[in-house]
């Protein structure tokens, strides 16, 4: 039998507005647990909720990138249930009315776009972070409230890699449209998975399996791919998948059961009454779309149309929101675009591997790499020097010119004609060089290379200097 | 010297004139309320109300308020005084706010009592489900009567004298009915006039701030003071408010007044539609367009399922913050759903528990479009009918209740027409959101009973306007009940 995994995602991406969702509590991360509340996050009698206007905006632009259909009128409704991490004991949500519905995102694979398609895009709240312990919980208020949107997806994905693709655009999204800070590690974005399997070619859907508390993106393909695995083999073996909730043990590399789901949960969705529908005028709407960064899409065909860049080095900008704005910033100093997009994939990514720090803490600005660049651009300094340069730059905090002073390297020799009469200088010195050179010796070129270099000290540009030479050599 | 039977105007006068000091109110409103026989204290605020009179400095003459005592229903949040909502589930709490309408009037400089009983977090209108107790109505000293709830504290502690006015709420009639059964103005001001900020949420599609007062340009001094836009309750009103008081003797003879037979005729306490009749019938005397008009027993019979169904759908989850865990006895338990189990069961008296099952059935899955959103619907088709109406009237009038207050051990007909339509036609303000007020027309064994007057909404003026009429013509203003007095 061949096997279709059926695989659709819900994502939780925290927003990362100044404060949360329905009151003025502040958003951060971090701090001394139960310190960053206000009373109705604790949900004390007779607070009353307001919607939090930059919430709604950035909602706005991520259904924008979604290509999702936007509500013009905002509907809040209550989720309820009692659990120990929920302050009110329901959550407002939007059931009846997403603000978004009805979008889709572009990945590829293998070469090939496949459109993904998206159910919704809902606001709610985020609820108090648990510490389990033995015989006690802790409960810590200060996520609670937290602005959220859920994106969820039709089950159109059919593979790890495809799952895993999908979570990369959805958080380059929020992260280039500075919604999120899009960390999984940290919570702000969270993925839940569903994944059942059929037989191909199947219309019908087989048991869905819920895959939870994966806090990584690379998890997410090795969770789905076991899981497929996992289900296959059950079905081959005559036996039956259960209805569950699993989660994935990144030690073990597999999911583990963590409870079944018997009836699922009745939530009693109703209208939230403490939030009168609010209209959102077109204005508004377009406000939102337009004040939004540009994300990366548009960055990589920005950076392979206008600065030339091939694919490999823009997408490699642009896998990084910091990164590709850094090279932004640089591009204020520089025309050299190809040479710069090297510069900050090869010399500065790997500066900050090495030092194990990210862009923002790299101490070099803009500026200063931006002169640098110049400085090989016009064949001022050779590569290597230029790496020299580089390195002293961080260490003295100097721009290129002190660095290259500092480290005493003059200047190449770039000026045609000066070359031009060392070249004849030495090829009247070396006559048998010549003849070896003609009659196809190839050391003879590197010898009178080498000859012009130790004439010059080694500053004439060597590139400039090797074309000079076979030209002079194909006169004779 | 006694000033319990004076107006607000009255007492401004006697504060202006330096004749009596805020000092010297609020002192004998402590006096009154620590003698109170009633029930109407869930705590007196004697150190704080002290403090605030000493504080207060030059009489403002343009300041009614100013100085002048008030008591505040136990459902809204008072910073620094412990709030109960009448309910084991909150004994001990002490909020670290105050609700909108507490601080606007410790900014118009009247001085705040205390707290006051009620039916157990608002769920009720017989003053009888609070943790401490019946609250007797002063009117009937054998204290065999009810007062009425839900805010049954605040109107007793008004009509027993002890205050000029005092804050109630009112999600079906919780201010306008014990309003009828204390001889009392009872107001709810149209939905979202006034902020909700701080009240205790029953209902919040109902839920209204209620004015007690004994006589109808108190009851307005108070609205000015309340009324208004609040940031932080979303959905109060950012219509510009008017001074409620200004004119309100300058007669409109062009307003048009109707009365719904078929409520009217669900009565059988022949005092009570005598005396509205009475009413009417002196309203057409005096100039005013008064007609009968007809909306079908058959939508009317639907008003208490209705109101029944939504509030109670609304009120289980507004209360579900209570779980023991943040609010709520700390109860055992080996999981988080045994501690909340506990608390609930601990906290929560029988007959609202039994709304909070009525409330979760309406909303499970499977009976949510039989009940809670037909309910919704024909929450519709009534705002539609009384809509219809007000289009053509300025106001509805009918008798407040179908009569007197009812004595403890009373037991009505709850399928009665009399019971489903006369004694629950006033949640139809609710519905609406209109403004609706109650006043006393007569008295039935030395016990008072009320019309009550809804208009449209936001034309809260024009309802005190007519208001101050009838009163006029009653004659039945700054009552104080007898039967409480020594």
């Amino acid at each position: 039998m061949i096997f279709e995994p059926v695989i659709g995602l819900e994502i939780h991406v925290e927003l990362k507005t100044k404060s949360k969702m329905f009151s003025n509590g502040p958003v951060t991360y971090g701090k001394d647990a139960n310190t960053q509340t206000v009373p109705l996050d604790l949900a004390f009698p007779g607070t009353l909720p307001t919607v939090n206007k930059q919430g709604v905006v950035y909602a706005i632009r991520v259904c924008h990138a979604l290509h999702m259909k936007i509500d013009n009128e905002l509907h809040f409704d209550r989720k309820n249930y009692f659990y120990s991490d929920l302050p009110k004991g329901y959550q407002i949500t939007q059931d009846k009315r997403p603000i978004g519905s009805d979008g889709y995102l572009t990945i590829e694979i293998n070469g090939k776009e496949k459109k993904i398609g998206i159910e919704r895009l809902h606001i709610e709240e985020d609820t108090c972070k648990q510490l389990h312990f033995k015989d006690f919980t802790l409960l810590n208020y200060n996520r609670a409230g937290t602005p959220l949107i859920e994106i969820v997806s039709r089950p159109e994905l059919r593979s790890g890699e495809e799952a895993m693709k999908y979570v990369e655009k959805i958080r380059s999204i929020v992260v280039f449209s500075n919604v999120s800070d899009g960390k999984m590690e940290e919570g702000s974005l969270r993925c839940d998975v569903n994944v059942s399997i059929r037989e191909k070619g199947s219309e019908k859907f087989g048991t869905k399996v819920e895959i939870k508390n994966i806090n990584s993106i690379s998890y997410i393909q090795k969770a789905i791919d076991f899981e497929v695995e996992r289900q296959s083999k059950i079905i081959e073996n005559g036996g039956e998948v259960l209805q569950e909730t699993r989660r994935y043990d990144d030690a073990k590399k597999e999911t583990l059961p963590m409870r079944l789901k018997t009836d699922s949960v009745d939530y009693k969705y109703y209208p939230e009454a403490n939030i009168t529908p609010i209209k959102l005028s077109d204005e508004f709407i377009k406000n939102a779309i337009e004040s939004c960064p540009e994300l990366a899409e548009s960055k990589l065909k920005r950076y392979m149309s206008e600065y030339g860049l091939n694919d490999y080095d823009a997408s490699l900008l642009v896998s990084d929101k910091e990164i590709s704005e850094y090279y932004d910033a640089c591009t204020k100093f520089t025309n050299a675009y190809k040479l710069l997009a090297n510069w900050v994939n090869v010399d500065v990514l790997g500066y900050l591997n090495k030092n194990n720090i990210v862009i923002s803490n790299f101490p070099m600005s803009p500026e200063h790499l931006g002169g640098l660049v110049n400085l090989v651009a016009k064949n001022d300094v050779s590569s290597n020097q230029a790496r020299e340069i580089f390195t002293k730059m961080i260490e003295e905090n100097v721009d290129a010119l002190k660095a290259k002073q500092i480290l005493g390297i003059s200047s190449q020799i770039s000026d045609e004609s000066m070359i031009l009469n060392v070249i004849n200088e030495v090829l009247k010195e070396n006559p048998q060089s010549i003849i070896d050179y003609k009659e196809g010796k190839g050391r003879a070129l590197g010898f009178m290379i080498g000859q012009v270099m130790k004439k010059t000290q080694g500053k004439v540009n060597p590139k400039l200097t090797n074309d000079l030479l076979l030209e002079e050599l194909k006169r004779r | 010297m006694n000033y319990r039977e004076l107006s607000i105007d009255e007492l401004h006068e006697l504060l202006v004139s330096k004749k009596v000091t805020p000092l010297d109110l609020a002192k004998e409103a402590i006096a009154l309320a620590k003698a109170d026989t009633n029930n109407a204290f869930e705590y007196i605020m004697e150190k704080e109300a002290l403090e605030a009179a000493e504080a207060l400095g030059e009489p403002e003459a343009n300041n009614p308020l100013w100085g002048i005592p008030f008591v505040i229903k136990d459902n809204f949040s008072t910073k620094g005084v412990p709030t109960t909502g009448s309910s084991n589930i909150l004994k001990g709490y002490v909020p670290v706010f105050d609700a909108t309408v507490v601080e606007k009037l410790k900014a118009a400089k009247a001085i705040a009592i205390g707290k006051t009983t009620l039916d157990e977090l608002a769920m009720g209108g017989s003053g009888i489900t609070g943790h401490l107790g019946r609250t007797y109505n002063p009117w009937d000293r054998s204290h065999s009567r009810i007062v009425g709830g839900s805010s049954c504290g605040s109107a007793a502690a008004t009509s027993d004298g002890f205050v000029p006015f005092a804050l109630g709420s009112d999600t079906g009639d919780s201010t306008r009915k014990p309003a009828s059964h204390a001889g009392l103005i009872g107001f709810k001001p149209t939905w979202s006039r006034i902020s909700r900020f701080g009240l205790f949420p029953f209902a919040p599609s109902l839920d209204t701030v209620g004015i007690f007062s004994r006589n109808v340009k108190d009851c307005a001094y108070v609205l000015n003071a309340l009324a208004g836009r609040d940031e932080k309750d979303s959905t109060s009103s950012t219509k510009p408010v008017e001074d409620y008081a200004k004119d309100i003797e300058k007669e409109n003879k062009n307003y048009k007044i109707a009365v719904i037979k078929e409520i009217e005729d669900s009565i059988s306490n022949n005092v009570v539609k005598d005396a509205f009749k009475k009413s009417v019938e002196d309203l057409k005397k005096a100039g005013y367009q008064v007609d009968y008009v007809h909306v079908s027993n058959e939508l009317l019979l639907t008003l208490f399922p209705t109101y029944f169904v939504i509030s109670c759908a609304e009120a289980t989850s507004n209360n579900a913050n209570m779980d023991g865990i943040k609010f709520g006895p700390l109860s055992e338990g080996k999981t988080f759903e045994e501690v909340m189990l506990n608390a609930r069961t601990k906290g929560f008296g029988e007959l609202i528990k039994r709304r909070f099952v009525i409330g979760s059935f309406a909303l499970m899955k499977e009976n949510q479009n039989e009940l809670f959103v037909r309910a919704q619907k024909n929450r519709r088709r009534i705002v539609d009918a009384i809509n219809d109406i007000l289009r053509e009237y300025n106001f509805i009038y009918l008798p407040a209740a179908p009569g007197i207050a009812p004595k403890f051990d009373d037991a009505s007909d709850k399928l009665s027409d009399e019971y489903l339509i006369a004694d629950n036609h006033l949640c139809i303000a609710n519905f609406a959101g209109l403004p609706s007020l109650t006043l006393p027309i007569g008295f039935e064994d030395g016990m008072p009973f009320g019309a009550n007057i809804t208009g449209r909404a936001f034309e809260d003026k024009d309802v005190l306007k007519i208001s101050y009429e009838i009163e006029k013509l009653t004659g039945l203003k700054n009552l104080v009940a007898k039967g409480g007095q020594k």
